[in-house]
């Protein structure tokens, strides 16, 4: 056993729902309410087997600014689900509390995702800033009515703004706000509308995420079947571009293909409002992932926990952790992973970020395809990192795949 | 000793899907053959295309015990062979190999084009025939008529017409005894020196090439050395046996028998079908008659994906020419693809099998480029080249005339879809030669047309037009002159020769036309714009453009779930890899082969 652990991220998977949304394919149940305090007790274990395991919190490391690195980042707890605004308030403090001995909460980022449909009281959103958290991400999608009932979102768009201004008011300063596009019947035209429309409620961060379809989901189905068309990729590609253009030139920066944050005073390689956990994602950091179905990487290995409910709460009980599957990573998946992850944020990967995770500099391993990317124009590079440029941001795809 | 009166030799025949192969699993199964927990659908049938197909694509060969009424016991040899009209030299290879044929009719379909050109070659093959009504289990089945078609077109007696059903297993018995009765024993010398025809073959990684043979006279057995009398190769046998239906060893085989031996020979070319297998020590002094090879009608060029293949490529082709004596092949080069071969295939079935079974049985990643007839060039000079391969073609400065491949064409049909059928085939420079009646509703249509034509979307056509009613089947008729051009494809600027085709000058603009406003559909988005443009000669007469990719990008987030991201990633550059690099543009496979399907939309 460690003494101490230099894992700083922790994920925690809330998979229940009120209902399932048509696009989503995520580890989610409706109608398993009734687990819910079984399934926070299980996780309650989870987290104590891994804070066994890995012992306590090494001290924080200093931040080295100018170039990215994993030491930039604070510590961060994340309930992402699902929805976790659908658990009482004791019991989220009741998995606060069991996240607290593996990620301190009092230097972490702490975020709860909250879906604007759950009925959000201020008291709820009160309580959870109480509890410690400082960040609210809410899943708005769309502010198109007949859209959000396509999507089978439980919410209107009035009731979304309504959850956004009581988080506010509750004294939340980092809120995200998700939006898709690229969803049946929408035009670039209503994509630009809605943009100017969102920039006078003042958001702190936004991810805007173009609709993929999944084979698994109902809406798959239905746009397949041709009983629903979604805009083609010349569309999308221009909401897109869209979407780059109004926020940069309203004060937000995109720091990732899909996430921007409000200039604020302070920021510096990291914008103060970006969200932490996904730049430990994007810097393809080490960090746990509990709940079911929930992802941890710690390499040389990563894994996944059970992802039925009722399996991942027995085997808490039966088994040391309740893991589905474990991978082992190679250096080459490792260094692989970390360019294709790093590319996406528009700081680049940072040389001394490579050299730091991968303990090899980036030319000896990606020096001739770096060169060639650079050639197609479709990475730029400096004497500090290596970037998408803005054409490689809209063909990232075709440069990821280089490195796979 | 060998009791060649109690040896039957026998095929059975059938145009496609009237039920071939269910009766031969019900012989097997009443004979014993096979045992009710052995027993899955198409027993002969070992290959998976064959089963995911639902057809015979190689000969085969089993070996039946039958106790008849006369209280005998009788050993039948049972030769399988293909319905389709791309393998009908199989077929006369297994018919060789016989005495006897079960000639099997739809009892609701009547004749089909393909059962005359069975029973064409079963009686050239001086073979008894049987003729058999199957399905008569089946609502729409008119025995009756079906009889008396067979009577007035074959000329084979009504009431010799046995009537079955395979599925259900009526009249499968009585079958068997008219097998018996009807098909003479084997006529072969016990006392002659051995002769066996090799009717057909395969390899076999640990007993080398195994050949399937018919002993006409003398015996041989597995202790021998043979002496393959058309490639004079000696050989020591490793091993003799039957079909039942698995290869099992024996000891001897007589006049009229059917086995196999196998001979450790490493080499395709030193045991090949149609060679007779003769005694090292006692030779015959004259070989059997063999077999007209047969001929490739289609050639298409296939290259490996990866370039680094084509060593496996040449080998995977040595492999399936051994068990595909009809498959041609030679080194080609192409502009665009690089190193390949172009291949001779009987037809467009006949390419699509071989196609695939390199692919799966060899584990190649494989293109294969638009197919071609074979062209007769007279060129300027007063020299005649053979050109199979457009890109091949001469400057039209060069060309004095241009002969292509002429079919004549047997369609049976029901009177009522006469005039599509007219439609179809003079849309596609086709001449009618005659139409007889077979019965009031049904005819007997003869066209001459050009081979290219047929082979473009010519089956699918009638198909489609004739609601699945009209039956085909062809022969090779001669050549004729036409007014034919190369229309070459260029993309992005640059010809790809592998692309280019023949065309009848007066149709060639709409192909053009047609075949770039496909390709455009066809070819992915690159980062940059590209046109798709056909010509005739230096002249453009179609473009389209296909627009530059916009955008490309994973926005969505996964989470911690980097595997997922990482498998999407995969996956796309999986999917590139079945493209092929051309200057700098990727195209994929299905735009090689689309000049096939240009009027299926």
């Amino acid at each position: 056993m460690n003494p101490h652990h230099g894992v700083r991220h922790l994920y925690i998977h809330i998979p229940f729902c009120e209902r399932r949304c048509s696009y989503c394919d995520f580890n989610t149940y409706a109608n398993m309410e009734d687990r819910i305090g079984a399934y926070v007790a299980a996780l309650g274990r989870e987290l104590a087997a891994w804070q066994t395991r890995l012992g306590s919190p090494e001290p924080l490391p200093a931040p080295q600014p100018p170039a990215l690195m994993r030491a930039d980042l604070k510590p961060t707890v994340f309930l992402g689900g699902g929805t976790p605004s659908m658990l009482p308030l004791p019991l989220i403090e009741q998995v606060l509390n069991a996240a607290d001995p593996i990620v301190p909460l009092r230097h972490a980022e702490v975020t709860v995702e909250c879906n604007p449909g759950t009925l959000l009281g201020r008291d709820y959103l009160r309580g959870l800033r109480a509890l410690g958290v400082n960040r609210i991400s809410m899943g708005v999608q769309s502010l198109h009515d007949p859209t959000l009932r396509i999507l089978g979102r439980s919410h209107t768009a009035a009731e979304a703004r309504r959850s956004y201004e009581e988080a506010r008011r509750a004294g939340f300063d980092s809120i995200n706000l998700d939006f898709i596009f690229g969803l049946p019947g929408q035009t670039p035209a209503q994509w630009e509308a809605m943009l100017h429309e969102l920039l006078a409620w003042q958001i702190d961060h936004f991810s805007l995420y173009s609709l993929i379809l999944e084979e698994t989901t109902p809406l798959y189905a239905q746009v397949t079947s041709g009983r629903m068309a979604v805009p083609d990729d010349d569309s999308t590609g221009e909401m897109y571009e869209q979407a780059i253009e109004i926020l940069g030139g309203a004060g937000y920066r995109q720091y990732e293909i899909s996430n921007w944050a409000r200039t604020s005073p302070g920021d510096g390689v990291i914008p103060v409002r970006a969200c932490h956990h996904n730049l430990a994602y994007w810097l393809n950091a080490d960090y746990l992932g509990c709940g079911a179905g929930a992802h941890g990487h710690l390499y040389p290995q990563r894994y996944f926990d059970t992802l039925a409910i009722d399996d991942y709460i027995r085997k808490t009980h039966t088994d040391a952790l309740p893991l589905a599957e474990i991978t082992e990573l190679t250096p080459a998946d490792l260094a692989a992973e970390t360019m294709f992850m790093g590319l996406r944020l528009n700081a680049g990967v940072s040389l001394p970020h490579f050299a730091d995770r991968c303990g090899v500099a980036i030319d000896t391993i990606y020096g001739a395809v770096l060169a060639d990317l650079e050639a197609q124009g479709l990475l730029e590079r400096d004497s500090l990192a290596v970037r998408l440029s803005a054409r490689g941001r809209m063909l990232g795809n075709r440069v990821f795949e280089r490195f796979v | 000793m060998f009791q060649q009166s109690k040896s039957r030799n026998f095929s059975i025949i059938a145009h496609i899907d009237h039920g071939k192969t269910t009766l031969s699993d019900r012989l097997l199964e009443i004979t014993g053959t096979i045992s009710e927990r052995e027993r899955r659908d198409q027993m002969l049938d070992a290959m998976d295309l064959e089963r995911e197909k639902g057809i015979t694509i190689k000969a085969k060969a089993v070996h039946m015990e039958y106790t008849a009424a006369d209280g005998e016991t009788y050993g039948l040899n049972l030769i399988d062979c293909p319905g389709h009209v791309d393998f009908s030299y199989e077929v006369g290879r297994a018919l060789a190999a016989c005495e006897g044929a079960v000639l099997v009719v739809d009892a609701s379909q009547g004749i089909e084009a393909q059962t005359l050109a069975n029973v064409y070659m079963a009686l050239e093959n001086d073979l008894t025939i049987i003729p058999v009504l199957n399905k008569i289990d089946l609502p729409g089945a008119d025995p009756d008529h079906v009889a008396q078609e067979i009577e007035h077109v074959l000329g084979l007696p009504a009431e010799d017409v046995m009537r079955v059903s395979a599925k259900q297993g009526l009249g499968v018995a009585e079958l068997l005894e008219a097998i018996v009765e009807r098909i003479p024993p084997p006529h072969g010398m016990l006392e002659q020196p051995l002769r066996a025809l090799i009717f057909d073959s395969h390899y076999d990684p640990y007993k080398g090439v195994i050949a399937y043979i018919r002993v006409v006279d003398g015996v041989l057995r597995s202790s021998d050395t043979i002496l393959l009398m058309g490639t004079q190769v000696e050989v020591d046998l490793l091993e003799i046996g039957t079909f039942r239906p698995v290869m099992t060893p024996t000891d001897e085989l007589g006049p009229g028998e059917v086995g196999y031996i196998a001979t450790g020979l490493k080499q395709i070319g030193e045991c090949q079908v149609g060679d007779t297998v003769t005694l090292a020590v006692q030779p015959a002094t004259a070989a059997l008659p063999g077999y007209r090879p047969a001929k490739p009608m289609v050639f298409a060029g296939l290259y490996p994906v990866e370039s680094n293949a084509y060593g496996d490529l040449r080998d995977a082709l040595e492999r399936l020419k051994l068990n595909d004596a009809a498959l041609s092949y030679a080194p080609e080069k192409s502009a665009a693809l690089g190193f390949g071969f172009r291949c001779g295939f009987l037809g467009l079935l006949h390419m699509e099998i071989v196609r695939e079974r390199l692919e799966r049985e060899y584990d190649l990643d494989l293109l294969i480029t638009a197919p071609s007839v074979e062209y007769q060039v007279l060129r300027s000079n007063g020299d005649i080249i053979t050109v199979d391969n457009p890109s091949e073609m001469p400057d039209v400065g060069q060309i004095e005339a241009i002969e292509e491949p002429v079919m004549q064409i047997s369609v049976i049909t029901p009177t009522r879809y006469i005039g599509a059928i007219m439609e179809l085939v003079t849309g596609k420079r086709g001449t009618f030669e005659s139409l007889e009646h077979l019965d009031p509703q049904r005819v007997l249509l003869k066209y001459r047309i050009p081979l290219a034509e047929i082979v473009i979307d010519f089956y699918d056509q009638l198909k489609s037009r004739t609601q699945g009613y009209a039956s085909l089947d062809y022969t090779l008729a001669g050549y004729q002159d036409s007014d034919l051009v190369k229309l070459d494809i260029l993309v992005n600027g640059q010809p790809v020769d592998a692309l280019s085709l023949i065309a009848h000058r007066d149709t060639a603009y709409g192909q053009g036309r047609q075949l770039v406003e496909k390709l455009r559909r066809l070819i992915p988005r690159q980062m940059f714009e590209v046109p798709v443009q056909a010509a005739i000669g230096s002249k453009i007469i179609a473009r389209e453009t296909i627009k530059a990719m916009r955008k490309d990008v994973l926005s969505k987030c996964y989470g911690g779930d980097i595997t997922r991201k990482r498998k999407l990633l995969e996956k796309q550059k999986e999917g590139k890899k079945r493209m092929k690099m051309v200057g700098n543009v990727e195209i994929p496979q299905e735009a090689f082969m689309a000049v096939l399907s240009l009027n299926d939309d």
